[in-house]
Parts: C-alpha cells; sequence; structure tokens
C-alpha cells in the first residue's frame, strides 16, 4: 500500500458503512494527506457511500475516522462540516430555489475570512458563474450547476474537499475544464481533494496516489504513476 | 360612534380573511419556505383559542381587562408554541408523509379533548363568558376595533415574512427546504432549525386563535373541523405557497369571495347561508386546490425568486 507524506488530513480505520442491513463498504484502511487522492471504481463498488461516509451522512457501521488528527467517527455532519469539511455530492449539489449568489452565501456562512474576499477567489475559479449571480440556480445547465456546487463548497475554506463524480454527464469540454480546475484548486489553496471517478484516464492524470475500489473493498491504494491498466482491468471487472 | 353604515357580516367576514392571511403567511414559512407540509394548522389554532378560553373564563384573577386578556392570550400563545415545539421535535427528520400524518394527528388530538374535557371545555354545548378586553360603546364598535387590532398583528406577521425574504436566515429556510442533505453537509442545523421554525410559527397560530376567541366571544368544537387549515392551504396555494403575497392574495380570492362578497352582497335567500352555501364553499375550495395544482402549481403568483429582487439584490 502506498503511503502518504506529510501531514495526515483523513484517516479511515477499518470502516465498514452502507444502507440499513445493506453493508457497502467492508473495512477501508486508508489516509489521506496534503494530496489528490483519487478513488477508482466501477458502478456499485461504493465510491459515493464513501464520500457520503466521510461527510458524515451516512453512519458508520464499524471503524473510525480522523479529520486533522481528531476523531470524527462520531460528530454531525455540521460538525466536520464547520472543521472544514467540503462535500459535493454528485447529483443535488445545489439549492435550485436559491439565486447563484445565494447558493454561495449559504456555503459562506462558515469561515473566518470575509465573505468578499472568499467571494471573489471563486469567481476568479468559475468567471461564468459572475455574470450568473442573480440566475436562480435551478435554472442552469448540468455544468454550471456543478461549477455552482464546486464554488458553493470552496465558500466554506475547505482544508478537504470530497468531490463525487464532479463530472459525471458533462461533455468533453467541460470534463477537461474541471480536471483544471480540480488541479488548480489543490495547487493554489492548498486543499486535500478525494475525488471519487469512474473516469480513470482523466483522474489518473491529475491524482497524486489512487485507491481501487471492488464491491466495497480496497483492491489497491498505490502511487497514481504505477497503476496498470491489468489493475484497472480487474477492478472494473473488464 | 355611528357605525350603522356598516353591516356585522361585513366586520366578521373581513375579520376572517384577515385571521386567515394571518395563518396562510405563517404557512408559507413553513410550507413555501422549508417545506414542512403543515395540515394541523387548525389544532395550534383551536389549541390557543382554547387555552385563551379557559384561562380567561375559569381562573379568578386578581385582576380585569385589559391586564387578563394579555396575561391569557400570553398563556395561549406559549401553550401553541410549546406543542408546535413538541410536535416538531417528533416531525422534523420525518418525511411529507410523515409530516402530514403527525400534524393531521395532533389536530386531532386537540378536537378530541375539547369535546372530551366538558369541564374545562364545554364540550360539545360550547363554552361562553368570553368578552372585548374594552367596551368603546357598541358591540359593533368594539368588534370593529378588534378586527383592527387582529389586522395590526396579521401585518406585522406579513412584515416578519417580508424581512425573513430579504434575509440570510430565509435563505437558509429555503436552502433547508429545497435540499435538506445538501445543507446538512455544509454545517446548517437543519434540525433545530426546523424545530424552532415550527414552534414559532405554532405561537402565533394560537395567538390568533385567541384573538378568534375574543371576538366570536363563544368557542365551539365545530371550529376545530379542517375548514381552517382547509381555508389557509388553498388560499396560500391558489396565490402561491412561495411568494409572499401568495397568501394575501390567495385568501381574497377565496374566503374573501365566500365570506365578503357572496355573504354581504349577493341577495341569495337566508337559508342559503347557513345550509347550501358553506358545504359549496368547502366544495369550491377543494375543487380550486385541485384545479391549481394541476394547472399552475406555483399559484396565480408564480415563481418564488423574481428576477427584478433577484437583480436589486445581487446586481445584475
Amino acid at each position: 500500500m502506498s503511503e502518504t507524506t506529510g501531514p495526515i488530513a483523513l484517516q479511515v480505520e477499518g470502516v465498514r458503512s452502507g444502507y440499513d442491513a445493506v453493508t457497502v463498504l467492508k473495512g477501508l484502511d486508508f489516509t489521506v494527506g496534503n494530496e489528490i487522492f483519487a478513488v477508482l471504481g466501477a458502478n456499485g463498488a461504493g465510491k459515493t457511500t464513501l464520500l457520503a461516509t466521510l461527510a458524515r451522512l451516512i453512519p458508520l457501521m464499524a471503524g473510525r475516522i480522523r479529520f486533522l488528527g481528531d476523531d470524527v467517527s462520531s460528530l454531525p455532519p455540521y460538525e466536520t462540516a464547520s472543521r472544514g469539511m467540503g462535500y459535493v455530492p454528485q447529483e443535488n449539489g445545489i439549492f435550485p430555489d436559491l439565486t447563484v449568489l445565494e447558493n454561495l452565501s449559504v456555503g459562506g456562512m462558515m469561515g473566518e475570512r470575509p465573505r468578499d474576499e472568499r467571494l471573489a477567489e471563486v469567481f476568479e475559479l468559475f468567471p461564468d458563474l459572475r455574470s450568473k449571480r442573480a440566475q436562480t440556480a435551478g435554472t442552469l445547465s448540468g455544468g454550471e450547476s456543478r461549477m455552482v456546487a464546486c464554488a458553493r463548497a470552496l465558500m466554506q475554506d475547505p482544508r478537504v474537499l470530497l468531490l463525487d463524480e464532479p463530472t459525471a454527464g458533462l461533455s468533453p469540454i467541460y470534463v477537461d475544464m474541471f480536471f483544471e480546475k480540480i488541479r488548480e484548486i489543490h495547487r493554489t489553496r492548498g486543499v486535500a481533494i478525494v475525488l471519487a471517478e469512474q473516469n480513470a484516464t482523466k483522474a489518473l492524470e491529475v491524482a497524486d496516489r489512487v485507491m481501487v475500489l471492488t464491491l466495497g473493498e480496497a483492491y489497491a491504494v498505490i502511487d497514481a504513476r504505477d497503476v496498470t491498466t491489468e489493475q484497472l482491468k480487474e477492478a472494473y471487472r473488464i | 360612534m355611528n357605525l350603522d353604515w356598516l353591516d356585522a357580516f361585513l366586520i366578521s367576514g373581513l375579520f376572517e380573511v384577515v385571521m386567515v392571511i394571518g395563518l396562510g403567511l405563517l404557512l408559507h414559512l413553513e410550507l413555501g419556505l422549508a417545506r414542512i407540509a403543515n395540515f394541523g394548522v387548525v389544532g395550534f389554532w383551536g389549541l390557543g383559542m382554547y387555552t385563551f378560553g379557559i384561562t380567561y373564563v375559569k381562573i379568578d384573577w386578581p385582576f380585569g381587562d385589559p391586564m387578563q386578556f394579555l396575561v391569557c392570550a400570553v398563556i395561549a400563545t406559549l401553550a401553541a408554541g410549546l406543542s408546535g415545539w413538541l410536535v416538531g421535535w417528533l416531525i422534523a427528520d420525518q418525511d411529507t408523509d410523515g409530516v402530514l400524518v403527525g400534524t393531521l394527528g395532533f389536530a386531532t388530538v386537540v378536537l378530541i379533548l375539547a369535546t372530551t374535557q366538558q369541564d374545562l371545555t364545554g364540550g360539545a354545548l360550547g363554552m361562553g363568558g368570553l368578552g372585548f378586553p374594552y367596551d368603546i360603546g357598541t358591540v359593533k364598535a368594539n368588534e370593529l376595533l378588534w378586527l383592527l387590532i387582529t389586522a395590526s398583528i396579521v401585518a406585522l406577521i406579513l412584515f416578519f415574512v417580508w424581512r425573513v425574504h430579504r434575509s440570510p436566515y430565509g435563505r437558509l429556510l429555503i436552502a433547508i427546504g429545497s435540499n435538506e442533505p445538501l445543507a446538512r453537509s455544509l454545517g446548517k442545523p437543519t434540525y433545530r432549525t426546523k424545530l424552532w421554525l415550527f414552534a414559532i410559527a405554532s405561537a402565533a397560530m394560537g395567538l390568533l386563535g385567541a384573538m378568534y376567541g375574543v371576538m366570536v366571544r363563544f368557542l365551539e368544537i365545530a371550529n376545530l373541523g379542517v375548514e381552517i387549515t382547509l381555508a389557509a392551504m388553498v388560499g396560500l396555494v391558489l396565490g402561491g405557497t412561495v411568494r409572499v403575497w401568495g397568501a394575501v392574495v390567495g385568501v381574497f380570492l377565496t374566503v374573501g369571495l365566500f365570506d365578503i362578497l357572496i355573504q354581504s352582497y349577493i341577495p341569495f335567500p337566508r337559508e342559503w347561508y347557513t345550509q347550501a352555501i358553506p358545504v359549496l364553499r368547502e366544495a369550491v375550495f377543494g375543487a380550486t386546490l385541485i384545479v391549481v395544482l394541476l394547472f399552475r402549481p406555483l399559484g396565480v403568483l408564480g415563481d418564488m425568486r423574481r428576477d427584478k429582487l433577484m437583480r436589486k439584490l445581487h446586481g445584475r
């Protein structure tokens, strides 16, 4: 198993979770440092469940999650969010009845820096949102909605950003743009990113390390440069 | 004061309209913004009305009106607020079905208690002994003044709702209503927010119930049926659940039409007003609800966020 270097942002120990009687994650162990950590796997591998569990939206069945050194296993989601855990779900990542600016403001209620400063930063990162700030978010295109969701999470000034398939269903132009933005967010803001992705090729381009999930178990945690085609085929059951 | 020109039916009709507007505005906060489908409006309103009546009539206060009215109204408001907090505690993390059953169940409990606790409420015989906390001459003058006082309270509720729409608290309510899991993941205490909203709105509904008790001066369990909830719900849905003025416009088009226009200005035979029209009223309200939800689900006023207001708040 590949080890992280530098300070540990997230430490996952023997985590089991799922929905009622269905156990999806069957005992995961890994750490995330200040890096882009990609979680790859086929449909049903448990990527979305893993990110929702890390965001504390799904209760743990067993195991422990440490966030910036503190045990957050039993904390509610708003506690982990206020400590700097940003979460962008795969779907429904915006408030459709609010305008773009209001979406960002809801995200910006936390954090210590002035809201306008953070707002200027996210508008610099996603310039298209500036001209649409008074538009109701429910009327945006799919790509624009993902931008709002991502910008809203960044307004929290997160220490760790959980991105659940941010490019699923987007056109190739948006896909390229999003992966570039992910790299930029990590590079300029020093935010650790956990990226769940089906698009292995693109994810491997930006990730430092990769965890390959197969049916809720970690098939491998390795350096992104060391991933082999055979490992991916095995994980995706091709 | 000579009020011969003023029809007594018009005063009671206007009072009904004003009170239902107040209930519709409170329901707007719950249903329109936070998406809490409160079908037990009459329960909180009725609890306020009967708590006021019981404390006003059954307790031998060492002081008279208007202090007696104020103390009893405060107790009624607190009782409704406390019951709202308890019901909210049970339903705040339930889905829409759970909220609907929980609130309807509460309204039913209030009706059963009012019916069975005859020593306190008078049961089916009703409860008299209430009066205006002041006397400025004739009954009609007192009723007119009471209408104006109640209208002032409802105007305050309208102002509060208007402010909520422009505040971070309003954004939080809309965020919770439109995507609660996301709001929770963003660090918002969604459960606590919904709980307090429900408690405060229930308290205000209880106060309106107390105001109604003074206006009618005789409390009947017949008031605790579905009519009040239906009137507030239909008015709000017709005007627009998500708009500040939705309840105002909708209630005028429904309750106003029946309780003012038809009762005061259309010369139907008198017996119709006690027999046919109340039944027709509920039938029309029910049909209106179905038609509006089918063909204009956002109501007459439409979408929540007017482009003009949003541009004003956020710039172009």
